[in-house]
């Protein structure tokens, strides 16, 4: 009976998810400007998804593979997410067209769309997250406005050729970390971290993250280095329960106005509740609630936050889909400020 | 010049006991002697014989030079010694300005002159206290207050003064002094008992120290520093012990055991958000009426919340909402509040029971029958854990020392076998050498992977045990520091600014 009843009284008394509550950011999540404050990266167009390949980093940039030196390969369609074997095989999501390997077009994932990471172990299996199977990458804040759990992360035998589904209904899988363990899945909209074992199992790792996760990386010490692409806000969440509100402001609006996660702002002013901000004591502190945010946090083998890396409300290193370490460096990719980032990886305060 | 008070060779035993022992004491006109020592050296009862509280079993007390014996409280103060009382003395059905003409009554009261008076007078101690309310409704920083008002109320020509600044902001301690040194310039003598051993050395012109009820030393204040005090008052030097900040490292973050996510309560606390991660310890600091007992409070289900859009609290990501402390206890959150007296113990109760009531509380009990051996077991255990001074668990807690009623509290809370443990004001009206016993147990509690919040006003305190320090402001957590970057100075910007 009570069960019946409870969804009402939670948004009658504003419990539960009503609550239209946010984890805080302290302990190891507290606001810093290490982001910000990192020297001048390379400039890219929305760089997505970085890899290591033959001692050098990566990323996909449009149609583009880029590296620090130099253009690395062009393609037909623009690539959304890219990985690299042990043994230097690179795999290539592309928009609209589906998954190539060296090159050559894999026929089961032929016409995939909304590929968000893919992840090797090994030289056997391929992992791809899907993160939406209705709308396609580009309109992923659709996916979350409608709070579709459409998800997949799918397992490509690269030997038989066999695609699987390991895992569905997932809230737009967005990051891939193969461990001894099983895979770890960062879900953005549900804001966690699950792990798939051997069996098909999912298991939460770690909940209630303060933003959207995004891309997953091995960290050198052990754990996982993971980026978190927008922050949660009340707002956001307020919107997420005024169904008949979000449909109109979907049929009526542009989409980058839309009350939604952003990988930038502060472009325009017709975006939402951005012209209200103020200056105290030279910070600049939002009254409203940022919709784009820069976070990289570092996770411990049991996935407790040990440190992190911030560009706050009013910076620019925004958006950050993908993160990876290499040589004592942390590389993380800024969709929302045009930027690839190279950072000193020194250890947080607590370690 | 004579002395006002004059003690010579003062015994007082109690059932045989003796709590003091030849001591020989003077306090001059106008001046302010400091009286400090360990929890059961003896303060209390020297200043509660210059009161009239107690006879003294040998020795006599002079008075002006005049050998004289006060038989009660009343008597001492028709002689113009009033006592400020650790344990506030106020009625609490009356208002505060019935409290300050309570023994002054007219037979014809006026009550709106009465309240007037009361406000002029509050007024001109700098004190912020609404004299119509009642006693009850005050916190324990303003009883205080109305407790002070009241000794100089009474025109007294000594006033002793036992922890009066306990319970004060800093703001409220500096009107406070300021008051003394008015006081002072009148002419009137005042004894000042104190455990915060810089305002002892700040205000006071003599200090005597007491050990084991026998006097040790008399001198100038300024003979004295912070390290002599101590080793005079236990015979070691305990300040590296207990506040030794400097290059501490913090402890790592544990996993998270509590969010509070937009919290509120009426005005408060409002909208605050933190987490407590476990096998660290959280300081939190903040000044009277920033909110941050009543945040606590709510977290142990001990008040609540707002009933509409009161925020969230989830422990370990399980959202909970306590309306009475049991579940809390069952679920592993403790809260040991700050006033052990009247929300801490039960003071007719033995150790043993006030224990054995915590295990209840849990639902630790093996049977629905109490069993006496159990008890006097898990009593003994703690009692030898905790290092708490008494002849065996049967012994009242009344009868304890401040510092050993606070650790038979810590006992009573740590029987629960709590995941988050939540102390307000640990040390509160607690001598030295407990203090460190006490800061002991916390950092055992941190390092054994509970997670610990140490909520108090002693800056020196809060950046000795807390790896990461909270600062509360008008219901809110405002700031948060990492202790390797804390110093008193920021957090005290931040809990004002």
């Amino acid at each position: 009976m009570m069960v019946t009843f409870k969804p009402w009284l939670d948004r009658l008394l504003g419990r539960g998810r009503s609550a239209l509550t946010v984890p805080p950011m302290d302990g190891a999540l507290k606001p810093n400007n290490r982001l910000e404050e990192a020297p001048a990266g390379i400039h890219a167009a929305e760089p997505r998804s970085l890899a290591l390949q033959n001692g050098r980093v990566v990323w996909a940039e449009g149609c583009k593979i880029m590296s620090a030196e130099e253009e690395v390969a062009s393609l037909s369609h623009p690539i959304t997410a890219l990985a690299v074997s042990p043994q230097g095989r690179m795999a290539l999501a592309l928009d609209g067209r589906g998954i190539t390997l060296e090159g050559d077009e894999l026929p089961a994932l032929q016409g995939a769309t909304c590929v968000t990471a893919m992840a090797f172990e090994g030289e056997t299996t391929l992992w791809v997250a899907v993160g939406s199977t209705v709308h396609p990458l580009g309109d992923w804040s659709r996916d979350f406005l409608e709070m579709r759990r459409s998800g997949q992360v799918l397992r490509y035998d690269i030997a038989n050729r066999t695609l699987t589904v390991a895992a569905e209904r997932l809230g737009f899988p967005y990051g891939l970390l193969p461990t001894p363990q099983g895979l770890v899945i960062s879900e953005s909209w549900t804001r966690q971290l699950v792990r798939l074992d051997g069996t098909g199992r999912l298991t939460l790792l770690k909940d209630n993250l303060p933003g959207y996760p995004a891309g997953l990386a091995p960290a050198s010490g052990g754990g996982a280095w993971m980026a978190l692409f927008a922050p949660c806000n009340p707002l956001l969440e307020l919107v997420l329960r005024e169904s008949e509100y979000r449909h109109a402001m979907m049929a009526e609006v542009e989409p980058e106005f839309w009350i939604a996660p952003a990988l930038r702002s502060g472009y325009s002013f017709r975006e939402p509740m951005q012209g209200g901000a103020l200056k105290q004591m030279g910070i600049l502190k939002p009254w409203a609630p940022t919709r784009s945010y820069g976070l990289v946090v570092q996770l411990s083998p049991e996935f407790i936050p040990l440190q992190s890396l911030h560009s706050r409300a009013g910076g620019k290193r925004h958006g950050i889909t993908a993160v990876l370490e290499h040589d004592a460096q942390l590389w993380a990719a800024s969709t929302g400020g045009n930027e690839v980032l190279r950072l000193n990886v020194r250890e947080g305060n607590h370690q | 010049m004579t002395a006002i008070i004059e003690l010579r060779n003062v015994t007082k035993e109690f059932h045989g006991v003796p709590a003091l022992r030849d001591v020989n004491f003077t306090l001059m006109p106008g001046e302010v002697h400091a009286l400090l020592g360990e929890n059961g050296a003896g303060k209390s009862t020297l200043t509660k014989i210059i009161a009239g509280v107690h006879s003294p079993t040998r020795g006599e007390v002079r008075f002006n030079g005049d050998k004289l014996s006060f038989s009660n409280p009343v008597d001492a103060l028709r002689h113009g010694i009033a006592m400020v009382f650790q344990e506030t003395s106020l009625v609490p059905s009356l208002t505060v300005a019935q409290n300050l003409y309570l023994g002054k009554e007219r037979f014809f009261n006026r009550l709106r002159g009465i309240y007037i008076a009361a406000q002029q007078f509050l007024q001109s101690l700098n004190f912020n206290v609404d004299p119509t309310k009642y006693i009850s409704q005050l916190g324990a920083a303003q009883k205080q207050m109305v407790e002070i008002a009241r000794a100089v109320h009474h025109q007294a020509r000594v006033i002793i003064f036992d922890e009066p600044t306990a319970t004060l902001t800093p703001e409220e301690k500096h009107h406070f002094f300021g008051l003394v040194e008015r006081l002072k310039s009148d002419g009137v003598s005042i004894v000042f008992i104190s455990h915060a051993l810089e305002e002892a050395l700040a205000i006071s012109d003599r200090i005597t120290i007491l050990r084991d009820g026998q006097h040790v030393i008399t001198d100038k204040a300024s003979a004295f520093n912070r390290d002599s005090i101590i080793s005079h008052m236990v015979g070691r030097t305990l300040t590296e012990d207990l506040y030794q900040q400097k290059g501490r490292c913090a402890r790592p973050y544990g996993p998270q055991v509590l969010s509070v996510e937009n919290l509120s309560m009426g005005r408060m606390v409002r909208n605050t958000s933190f987490s407590v991660y476990g096998g660290q310890v959280t300081g939190i600091f903040g000044l009277i009426g920033s909110g941050r007992t009543e945040t606590a409070k709510i977290i142990g289900g001990v008040v609540k919340r707002d009933f509409f859009h009161g925020g969230e609290i989830k422990l370990e990501g399980r959202s909970v909402r306590y309306r009475t402390p049991r579940p809390a206890v069952k679920d592993g959150i403790v809260y040991v509040t700050e006033d052990r007296k009247l929300e801490g113990f039960f003071e007719t109760q033995s150790i043993a029971e006030n224990i054995y009531t915590g295990s209840l509380g849990a639902g630790l009990n093996r049977t629905p029958i109490v069993s006496y051996a159990e008890m006097m077991e898990l009593s003994a255990q703690w009692t030898q854990r905790l290092n708490i001074r008494a002849i065996d668990g049967s012994a009242k807690v009344i009868e304890l020392s401040g510092g050993n009623q606070q650790k038979v509290v810590l006992a009573k809370a740590l029987v629960q076998k709590p995941k988050l443990v939540i102390l307000d004001e640990p040390t509160r009206g607690v001598d030295v050498g407990a203090i460190a016993e006490i800061h002991a147990v916390i950092n055992e509690l941190a390092d054994s992977g509970i997670a610990v919040v140490v909520i108090s006003s002693y800056l020196p305190e809060i950046m000795n045990l807390a790896d990461r320090v909270l600062v509360a402001r008008q219901g809110r957590v405002v700031e948060e520091f990492d202790i390797e970057e804390a110093s008193e100075e920021k957090i005290m910007y931040a809990a004002v600014h």
